[in-house]
Order: structure tokens, then C-alpha cells, then sequence
């Protein structure tokens, strides 16, 4: 037990008094993120504002005044004066110089007041889907069509009111709380998957396979250290370091949230969640982290170098990344017990469950402790590793 | 005061298809020592002479329980290496170039830290650290990390911590290798004065003159057997001229059927 706490504050020395790693583990994780969503959230924002406010440019046969009425009313536009061919208006709206062509039949408002009888009047329209502006001039142009549409039928009703068929009365009786926790639930499952896993793969790698490559682990193996000392105090110390980079990931994410999503520049609330909820999600994500982490020494004692180690993990790093994606955008978190016993899948099921405020102590109690169980057997095989002579010592 | 019994080990590796192609031969197993015995004793140098690829590596590595020999074993002090490999390795220490320090840590850092794994109080740590730091000149030193050492210095700190803990057996897998020669002599010298302190030391080494200035008893190791083993002195007198250098490459020619020198 002495020689785990003896190597766990070596490996927890070796990172956190080397500048270059404590730049890389905790401080370029986090910066970089902040900074990759802030600037996501700017230029998301600013691209929305320009199209709100962007004027319209549209050319117009015909214009009925009763229509032209409802366009000032609904959107910011201007009428083009020149003429052109129909050839050159396509064009124009491919390049982008005009946003909306719209040609009305010559006698549009007189066919529509003798709508008896007589042939639809027509609206022929130009548009380019691919085109922001365009497509924003076109949909707007559609809101405005349908209050004229309104205006028409109700027009020709003997009774105006009969346009109205029910009443609707909702009330958005949503509880603050869990909506926002759903916010929470949403993504944050699994980007902290994410975050624990790379913490664990920016340093797992270097701990175990780099000390076989640059020989430095005979140096330990010599000594009378028992293997499971070793193999204890890597990965205990693997886990807090993983913890604390997935932490500064985590901090990076809620100091961008306001600009991602437009928060006016108010931080998400994460005091939504009591104490208890932060001591639940605490205790679940060291016994993921310790299950992610011991994973991460497997494979890097398994490797004979740090590339090899990396090149190992990666699948497994897109498994956890698959798995979180599909509880953010999948299957609604469920409730079976068994499906807990799952790594990783547990974890985040569990957690989003958590953050929304709804979720089984037992399946909590399961995920824990399967996470723990797979732990403690990962260790063993680890300790085997350390001890066997054909992977300390491959040539 | 320990004594170190080698009896009859045998080591069987499998090969790689790409150590197969190093080896030049398309044999899956290569017995890298085979049916070794020896004794080494307390204020004696114990010499493993021998060729590359002789299998001198492998039964260090052995010794220090780094691996573990497929038949027979190893007895220090009533110890057996297949069983007591903890105990043993609070006896021993093994030195060789291919066990590194991690250039990141000082020396002081180090020398705590394998102090520490070996259960030293602080007082004994201060003092070894002191006596060892002194002798091989590393007090200057103690602050700077290991990557910034020379290449000699680097080699001296390994001995150092290596012995943190006094070990009544050295190992030392080919001790000049790869050292300039005032950091060879300082070894050589070292290890000298660890054997009138009474302690156990095994080396191995391809050269002769290394032998002849260290060894009280030698053992010359080809192809994974031992071929002869007594004192330096005896052996010289089966050598056709006296000289362990014609022994040598006498023996050499007879096992492997080709003039080496
Ligand atoms: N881990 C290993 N795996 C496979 N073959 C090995 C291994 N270690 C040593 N050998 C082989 O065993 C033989 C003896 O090697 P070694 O003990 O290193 O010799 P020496 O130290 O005398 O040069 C060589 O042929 C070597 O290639
Ligand atoms: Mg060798």
C-alpha cells in the first residue's frame, strides 16, 4: 500500500510540475474549447443578425397594392425598378444580385375579386434555395401570401367570424428546472465521456507505454515493488489526472455556453442541481473515469510504443463516442436495469438521468458498481501484464 | 553475507517472424541459456565471458528475477528466484544501460523515490544519498534533471540509485558499455571497492580486458552453455599460451566452428 501511494504521487509529480504537460493536459483542453465555441457562437450569431436584417432585393411584375401592403407590414425588402428579360432575371437570382423574383398576372386582383367561375390567377416566382437570402426572401414571401390568403377567404365568407372554427387556449405548464436540466442531459453526458476519455489518452499512453519504450519501467520492475503496487498507483493517479483535464474541458464548455447558444451572455445555471445531485454525479464519474482509465493501461502495456498505445485506443474512443451520441440524439434513456451493467453506455444513461432529475437509485447502485467490478478485473489483468516477461520485455 | 547459486537454468524463447529474420533462421524457439550453473560468492567478481548473442543478458536478467528461467533456479541466501522474487529483489540490484531514469526527475527527486519503494527511513536515505552523491560526484548535480546530464554522469546516477537501498548483490549486465573511458575506470574502480566491502557481484561482459581487470572467477558462456568456469587464474593454465584471450577464442572456434577473431 506504501508503494501505491509512492508511485501514485510520482505520476501525479510528473505531470503537474512539467509545464508542457500541465499546458497540454489542463489548461489547452479547456482554452481551446472556450475559445472553438465562442467563436462558433460569434459567428452563428452574426450570421443570423445580418439575415434579419438584410433588405430584400426583389423584382416584381404587377405588384397588387393590397399585397405590396402586407410586404411592408411583414419584411424589409426593395422592388428592383429596371426591367429584364426572363433569362436575365435567372441569372441574377443564381448570382445572388437579386433575392425574389414574383409576377403576377396582369389582372390578379380582378380575377381573385371574380374568383366565380373564372381560372385561378397565377404568381410565377423565382427563387434560389441555396441562396440565404433568397431562401429567406421566398419563406417570407410565403408568410406574407398567407395572410393575404386569409384576407381573401375572409373576404368572401357571408360571416367573417365563421373563419374561426376553435379557440385554443395552451399553457406551457413546463417546470423550469427540468426543462433546463434536459438542456443539461442533452449534451452533457456526453462530452464528459469524451472529456474523460481524452484526459486519459493525453497522459495513459506516455505512463505505461512510453516508460516501456524509453526503458524506464525495468528501472521500477527491479525493485521490490509488487506489480499490483504498480499497476494500483498508475491507474489511481491516471484517474485524478483524467478527472482534472476533463474538468478544465467541462469548465471551457460552461464558460462558452452563453455564446453558443445565445444566452445573452448569461452563464447556463448549473445551480439548478443541489448538492446531492453533484455528490451522485461525482461518485459516478470516478468510477467511469477509473474504468476508462484502467482500459487506457491495458492497451498502453500491451503496446511496445506511445503511437502503438494511441493507435490502440482510438477505437475504443470512438465506441464511447458512439455510445454518447447515441443517448444525446437517440433512444430516450432507459430504464431497464440491466442494460447498467454496460460500460460506458451505463455511465451516460445514468447521468442524463441525473441532470434531468429523473433517474433509479438501483441503476445508479448497478452502474457504480459494475463500473468498479470491470475495474478491479482490468487491474488484475494489468497486474498480470506488468509481471508477464513477454510484454515487459518483447523484443 | 550472500551467496548466489545458479543451477542448471534454462531459457527457451519464442522467436518473432522478425527476430527470426534478424537470427537468419526459420526455427520458432531459440534456448538462449541452457543448463547454466554457477556459483558466485560474497568479496568475489564473478565474470560471465562471452560473445554477443551468447545468452549473458538473459541469464542476468534471470538473476534479477526480471525473467524467469524455464528449468532450474537460483538460490540466494535460501531464496529461489521462481518463488521469492520480492524478497530476492531487496537483495540485488541490476545494472545495465538498458534500464533508464526518466530524463524528466532530478537526481535528489529519483533517489527519494526508489528510496521510498525500498522502505528507507529518512535519516538512511540521507545518509546513502550523501556517500554515493559524493563518490560519483553528483552533488554538483542533484538539481538537474536527468535529461541535461552527460552522457557519463547520466550512467553514474544509475549506479547510485541502483544502490540506494545497499544492496549484498550487484548484478552488472556489460559494465563499460558505452562509457567513455574515465567514467569506465571510475566504474571499474567502483566495483572493486564494493568487493572488499564484501559484496556479491556478477558481471558480463564480450570484453577480455574488462576480465582481466575485475573478475577473481570467470565463467565463459557461448551459445547459451558454460563452457569453462574457475577462477581467472586456473583457467589461464588451460589455455595453450597462458593468455585467456587464446582460451577464448580457442573455445570459440571449437563451439561454433569459425575463426571470430
Ligand atoms: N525476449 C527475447 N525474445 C526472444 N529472443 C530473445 C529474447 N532475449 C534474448 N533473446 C535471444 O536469446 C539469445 C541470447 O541473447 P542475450 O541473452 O541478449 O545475449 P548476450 O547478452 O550474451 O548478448 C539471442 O539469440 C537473443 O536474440
Ligand atoms: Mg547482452
Amino acid at each position: 500500500m506504501r508503494n501505491v501511494m509512492t508511485v501514485f504521487k510520482k505520476e501525479i509529480y510528473r505531470v503537474i510540475s512539467d509545464k508542457r504537460l500541465v499546458l497540454t493536459v489542463f489548461i489547452v483542453p479547456g482554452l481551446s474549447i472556450f475559445l472553438i465555441y465562442s467563436l462558433m457562437g460569434t459567428i452563428i450569431s452574426s450570421q443570423m443578425t445580418e439575415a434579419e436584417t438584410h433588405t430584400a432585393k426583389i423584382y416584381a411584375e404587377h405588384l397588387p397594392s393590397s399585397i405590396e401592403t402586407i410586404m411592408d407590414d411583414q419584411m424589409r425588402y426593395e422592388i428592383v425598378e429596371e426591367t429584364y428579360t426572363r433569362d436575365e432575371l435567372e441569372t441574377m437570382i443564381l448570382e445572388g444580385n437579386l433575392d425574389l423574383v414574383m409576377i403576377f398576372d396582369e389582372d390578379f386582383t380582378a380575377q381573385i375579386e371574380a374568383y366565380q367561375g373564372s381560372a385561378l390567377p397565377s404568381i410565377e416566382v423565382l427563387y434560389n434555395q441555396s441562396e440565404q437570402h433568397s431562401q429567406g426572401a421566398f419563406s417570407r414571401f410565403q408568410g406574407v401570401m398567407a395572410t393575404f390568403h386569409e384576407q381573401v377567404i375572409i373576404e368572401r365568407l357571408e360571416n367573417p367570424e365563421d373563419y374561426q372554427v376553435y379557440t385554443l387556449s395552451p399553457s406551457n405548464i413546463m417546470d423550469e428546472r427540468a426543462a433546463a436540466g434536459a438542456g443539461f442531459a442533452m449534451l452533457m453526458p456526453m462530452l464528459i465521456v469524451i472529456f474523460l476519455f481524452a484526459g486519459a489518452m493525453s497522459i495513459g499512453p506516455d505512463a505505461i507505454a512510453g516508460e516501456k519504450e524509453r526503458g524506464t519501467i525495468a528501472t521500477l520492475l527491479v525493485r521490490p515493488v509488487k506489480r499490483s503496487s504498480i499497476a494500483l498507483g498508475k491507474v489511481l493517479s491516471l484517474a485524478v489526472l483524467s478527472l482534472l483535464s476533463a474538468l478544465s474541458s467541462f469548465i471551457g464548455i460552461i464558460l462558452s455556453l452563453p455564446r453558443l447558444m445565445q444566452m445573452d451572455d448569461n452563464l447556463p445555471d448549473v445551480s439548478i442541481y443541489g448538492v446531492s445531485e453533484y455528490l451522485l454525479i461525482l461518485a459516478l464519474l470516478m468510477s467511469t473515469v477509473l474504468f476508462i482509465v484502467a482500459l487506457i493501461s491495458i492497451l498502453s502495456a500491451y503496446a511496445k510504443t506511445i503511437k502503438e498505445a494511441s493507435m490502440l485506443i482510438m477505437p475504443f474512443y470512438f465506441i464511447a463516442i458512439i455510445v454518447g451520441v447515441m443517448n444525446s440524439f437517440g433512444a430516450d434513456t432507459s430504464d431497464a436495469a440491466l442494460v447498467h451493467l454496460i460500460p460506458i453506455y451505463g455511465p451516460i444513461n445514468v447521468l442524463s438521468g441525473i441532470l434531468m432529475f429523473d433517474f433509479m437509485l438501483i441503476n445508479l447502485i448497478i452502474t457504480i458498481l459494475s463500473s468498479l467490478l470491470y475495474t478491479a478485473i482490468l487491474i488484475v489483468v494489468l497486474n498480470k501484464m506488468f509481471s508477464s516477461e513477454k510484454i515487459m520485455f518483447q523484443k | 553475507m550472500y551467496e548466489l547459486v545458479v543451477k542448471d537454468i534454462k531459457k527457451t524463447f519464442t522467436l518473432s517472424k522478425k527476430q527470426q529474420k534478424i537470427e537468419k533462421t526459420d526455427q520458432k524457439r531459440k534456448v538462449a541459456v541452457d543448463k547454466l550453473s554457477f556459483t558466485a560468492h560474497p568479496g568475489e567478481i564473478y565474470g560471465l565471458l562471452g560473445p554477443n548473442g551468447a545468452g549473458k543478458t538473459t541469464a542476468l536478467r534471470c538473476i534479477s528475477t526480471l525473467i524467469k528461467p524455464d528449468e532450474g533456479d537460483i538460490n540466494i541466501n535460501g531464496l529461489s528466484v521462481k518463488h521469492d522474487s520480492l524478497e530476492i529483489r531487496k537483495h540485488i540490484a541490476f545494472l545495465t544501460s538498458e534500464l533508464k531514469l526518466d530524463d524528466f526527475f532530478t537526481p535528489n527527486y529519483l533517489f527519494r523515490y526508489f528510496s521510498n519503494l525500498h522502505g528507507l527511513d529518512e535519516a538512511t536515505m540521507h545518509e546513502r544519498k550523501a556517500k554515493l552523491f559524493n563518490r560519483f560526484g553528483i552533488e554538483k548535480f542533484q538539481e538537474v534533471k536527468v535529461g541535461d546530464l552527460s552522457t557519463g554522469m547520466k550512467q553514474k546516477l544509475s549506479i547510485a540509485i541502483a544502490l540506494v537501498h545497499d544492496p549484498a548483490i550487484i548484478i552488472f549486465d556489460e559494465p563499460t558499455n558505452g562509457l567513455d573511458i574515465l567514467t569506465a575506470r571510475s566504474v571499474i574502480n567502483y566495483l572493486l571497492e564494493m568487493k572488499t566491502e564484501g559484496k556479491t557481484i556478477i558481471i558480463s561482459t564480450h570484453i577480455l580486458d574488462v576480465v582481466e581487470k575485475l573478475c577473481d572467477k570467470v565463467g565463459i558462456i557461448i551459445d547459451g552453455t558454460l563452457q569453462v568456469d574457475g577462477t581467472l587464474s586456473s583457467i589461464k593454465t588451460n589455455s595453450k599460451d597462458g593468455t585467456l584471450e587464446t582460451l577464448f577464442f580457442d573455445l570459440m572456434e571449437e563451439k561454433v566452428g569459425e575463426d571470430h577473431a
